[in-house]
């Protein structure tokens, strides 16, 4: 069984991680959801994916982008995100496999 | 709320069991992903040496994949908690981001069931719920259910994960940490409403990048969100105009 440390530590990274998840839910109760806020918000999705892209983009490795510009093919053809990120991850390992 | 109190719901907000289940079944596609993500994370786990009940116990405490990978590479004890933590602040401060979207949603049903639901919260099942709020869906419980449904495949993918460590030699080979990139680009492709997202998208891209350059790991997907939203407010009124965005 793990041992109180552990525990210790996971306790408080959960309290951390819940924190998070509650606070930006907390601060809106001081921030009035005008229109323009609601513009805002509805922004935050696409932006936040552009953000987990990021790294991935900028590693300028050749089965990467590959992956991204496959996911993007399919995910317009097919409208489902779990058939575009596994196409996407064949190509990255595809292109892995073959060296690149 | 007051306003809940009144009984003056806007846009017919409820939380029901059929909403629930609706968002349990649309997010079974994501859950499978979110599956193969929990198992990378078990045998990552496996590798460094932590035992099974201990990679569990993550799992269904932490509940955050980008941040139980970085413990692990950080070192999961109390010694290093000054580090951790800030870890997973910086990791998680995307969640800001998601739970402040979900105000005009989750602030209309009871406490416990919005708490419940932010528990639940993962960064597809968020998307897929904001991208089901802006085609009119507004019963909380499909944030709820669709949340939910990532849960015991995150658990189960880390159990599967930490037994297979021993003969999954080489999950790169696989690319399966490609995996969160590949959904999150998705996701994005799928989220784009038009014009009236190009300034914000262009922002957020810039934004992440210096931010992924200079900064600490964790603040580009902070700054994308907030750059693309500030733009998104900054051009609010014309950007709204003569586009089909809701």
């Amino acid at each position: 069984m793990p041992d109180l440390d552990f525990l210790l530590t996971i306790g408080a990274l959960a309290l951390v991680a819940y924190g998070c998840r509650v606070g930006g839910y907390l601060m809106m109760r001081f921030v009035r959801a005008t229109p323009r806020v609601q513009a805002a918000l509805a922004a935050v999705p696409l932006a936040a994916m552009i953000g987990i892209v990021t790294p991935t983009m900028m590693s300028g490795r050749i089965p990467e982008a590959a992956g991204l510009v496959m996911v993007a093919i399919v995910m317009r053809l097919t409208g489902s995100e779990l058939a575009a990120a596994v196409a996407g991850t064949a190509v990255v390992a595809l292109g892995r496999h073959w060296g690149f | 709320m007051s306003a809940a109190e009144s009984g003056n719901l806007p846009d017919r907000v409820r939380f029901t069991r059929d909403g629930i289940r609706r968002g349990f079944l649309t997010a079974q596609p994501l859950a499978v992903s979110v599956l193969l993500y929990g198992a990378v994370f078990g045998v990552l786990a496996g590798e460094s040496g932590l035992g099974l009940w201990h990679a569990a116990l993550m799992s269904l405490l932490i509940y955050s994949g980008s941040a139980q990978l970085t413990a692990l590479q950080i070192g999961v004890t109390t010694a290093l908690l000054p580090q951790l933590i800030a870890a997973v602040v910086l990791l998680n401060a995307r969640y800001l981001l998601f739970g402040a979207a979900l105000r005009p949603w989750l602030s209309w049903v009871r406490p416990w069931q919005a708490y419940a639901t932010l528990f639940f919260n993962g960064d597809t099942s968020w998307a897929l719920s904001m991208k089901r709020y802006a085609g009119g869906e507004r019963d909380a419980g499909f944030v709820f259910g669709s949340g939910a449904a990532m849960f015991a495949p995150w658990l189960v993918g880390t159990l599967i994960g930490h037994q297979a460590a021993s003969w999954v030699p080489d999950p790169k080979a696989l690319g399966l940490d490609f995996m969160l990139a590949g959904f999150a680009g998705a996701i994005g492709v799928g989220a784009w409403r038009g014009r009236v997202d190009l300034a914000p998208a262009i922002a957020a891209a810039v934004t992440s990048i210096i931010c992924w350059r200079w900064l600490p790991s964790g603040w580009h997907i902070v700054g994308a969100g907030v750059a693309g939203a500030l733009v998104a407010a900054w051009r609010y009124p014309s950007a709204e105009i003569g586009s089909e965005a809701d």
